[in-house]
């Protein structure tokens, strides 16, 4: 290793290559994801069908969207979206994890089936259980052949109460069993000697969770359910091809909102007044989850 | 044997059966898509769920043939291809800067990567829609190549940044010394090291390459450039009826990332959970 000590002022010049190792990266997003999300700005104060001529309308949109009653519809299913997603799958997730994790052998199978839907395509899953939720051919025969008559009759996707609720549900099937891993991860990493000790001091089963668990886990819990809010911000594939946003705009969501008025009404300058609202929203839960995490996790 | 107390009992067979009835809930749908592709459509409409009274291989064959099939995979696969070449290429270079080499600027590009993450799909979908459209690449794959690799970037990168540093940095500088540059030493010490690590940034983006949906729809409108996803999505939706093309074409679909994913679901996990607590 003496050859290091060996001055080598030749190199000197060539600092600047190492740019060429982040310009590429650096240039391919800063052009096709950074610029493109600075015009989506600039677009929403304009009137613009995305062909002609575009209108400057300044803060235009933003007043009309504030006053549009869909948005509100869109903005309250999303805040529905994230009720049941910081809730349902977190306690199931965490529930599952205490329990698996406590599995010897058969801890590989739980965790390989319960994480398998994940990586199903939301798409495609979604079109497969529209299939299974049709009205006819679907559940509905089978609730009908045992006998459940009445609730063989429901209109899964078609049925304005419910419509919203079904999607969810498709939706947690495939994502529950992602935050069940998550929190196994998180469980393996909790040092085994804190539940000793709590034995050894006669600790309950209850007290052991409060004192140990919780704590140990609480970067991961807290990770989870900001990263839940601002997906559900984002929440599109699912609803768009179950239910489009209906029946009506029964389960319209931000999204499917900001899509249809993009590329079925060609209203490209209010679509994109959303989106900055959208993006604003789950930007801001990004920002407040760096924010912990700089604390180190102190909530 | 231990001797358990009837509530201890009660509580371990409803544990078990907590956790076997989810397992159930997980993957019955699954099973009984397998299932139906077997079976003829009449027979899925009569009884839509258990086993097949008739088998058949017809489905397949009809609906490779009629969903244009062969032509969505390699659309898929093509573009697959290029953009874990080009995320692979670009992120391994500027990981491996950001993660070993002092320069001026390094603070801003890891800051700006960091903020880049935060940037949701539907900030940049509509002028992007637009941005190839004048740039004459409506309608083509190079267009979701694109935006498949620029967009996985930042967290790809981060990711193998992170790895990296857990690389000590004597092995490049003896690389160095022993006369590489630092982009041989970092082709022939810090890259075999980082494999398993490179392996997993591959199958992640195989697997939102294959799964992407929202922008596949809205930049390819023709039929024999579609993506499997976007093709499986429009063929259900024309063939709603016909309850054997569905499920079967629900197989071809899924399958390749599902046996992907048994084969290799440590790396899977991995990458899909990386901690963004960690970071």
């Amino acid at each position: 290793m003496q050859a290091t000590t060996v001055p080598r002022p030749a190199k000197k010049h060539r600092k600047w290559l190492v740019y060429f190792f982040v310009l590429p990266a650096f240039l391919l997003h800063f052009i096709f994801i950074a610029l493109p999300s600075l015009a989506t700005v600039f677009y929403s104060f304009f009137d613009w069908n995305g062909i002609g001529q575009a209108t400057f309308i300044g803060l235009q949109n933003y007043r009309e969207m504030f006053q549009d009653a869909d948005f509100y519809v869109a903005l309250q299913n999303n805040l529905k979206w994230i009720a049941i997603f910081i809730t349902v799958p977190v306690a199931l997730g965490l529930l599952m994890a205490l329990w698996v994790s406590r599995l010897q052998k058969t801890q590989m199978f739980f965790r390989t089936i319960y994480f398998l839907p994940y990586i199903i395509a939301a798409a495609m899953a979604g079109r497969i259980w529209c299939s299974y939720l049709n009205p006819y051919f679907g559940i509905n025969s089978v609730l009908k052949s045992i006998g459940l008559t009445e609730l063989g009759k429901t209109l899964w996707l078609g049925d304005k109460e419910i419509a919203l609720y079904s999607v969810a549900f498709v939706d947690l099937w495939h994502f529950w069993g992602f935050v069940m891993v998550m929190f196994l991860g998180a469980l393996q990493q909790v040092e085994p000697t804190l539940y000793e000790s709590a034995k050894v001091e006669g600790a309950t089963k209850l007290q052991e969770f409060t004192n140990i668990t919780i704590p140990s886990i609480m970067p991961t819990l807290t990770f989870i359910v900001i990263t839940i809010i601002m997906w559900s911000f984002l929440t599109f594939d699912y609803v768009w091809v179950m239910t489009g946003g209906g029946p009506g705009n029964a389960s319209e969501l931000i999204s499917t909102l900001v899509y249809r008025n993009a590329y079925s009404f060609y209203r490209t300058g209010y679509a994109s007044t959303i989106c900055v609202v959208q993006t604003l929203l789950s930007v801001l839960a990004y920002a407040i989850l760096q924010v912990v995490k700089k604390r180190g996790w102190d909530v | 044997m231990k001797k358990l107390r009837p509530a201890a009992v009660i509580g371990k067979t409803g544990k078990w059966t907590l956790l076997m009835l989810l397992a159930v809930f997980e993957v019955f749908p699954l099973i009984q898509l397998l299932f139906n592709s077997f079976r003829p459509d009449s027979e899925i409409k009569a009884h839509p769920l258990g086993l097949p009274v008739t088998w058949t291989l017809e489905n397949y064959v009809d609906t490779w043939e009629a969903g244009g099939y062969a032509q969505a995979f390699l659309n898929s696969i093509w573009i697959c291809l290029w953009t874990i070449l080009i995320t692979i290429v670009v992120i391994s270079l500027a990981a491996y800067a950001l993660a070993k080499i002092n320069f001026k600027g390094r603070e801003f590009f890891v800051a700006y990567f960091l903020f880049g993450m935060a940037i949701p799909s539907f900030a940049y979908l509509i002028p992007t829609y637009y941005l190839f459209n004048q740039m004459g690449l409506s309608n083509t794959h190079l267009s979701l190549i694109i935006v498949y690799s620029a967009s996985n970037i930042p967290f790809k990168l981060l990711l193998l940044r992170t790895f990296l540093l857990g690389i000590p940095r004597e092995l490049e500088e003896s690389a160095k010394v022993d006369g590489c540059t630092e982009l041989t030493a970092f082709l022939r010490i810090t890259l075999p090291l980082a494999k398993s690590i490179i392996m997993t940034v591959m199958l992640l983006t195989i697997l939102s390459c294959w799964n992407e949906f929202t922008f596949a729809n809205t930049f390819v409108t023709r039929d024999s450039l579609r993506t499997v996803s976007t093709r499986f999505v429009k063929f259900t939706t024309e063939y709603n009826n016909n309850f054997a093309r569905v499920f079967t074409s629900g197989v071809i679909s899924i399958a390749p990332m599902v046996i992907l994913y048994l084969l290799m679901q440590d790396s899977f996990i991995e990458g899909l959970t990386s901690g963004s607590v960690k970071g």
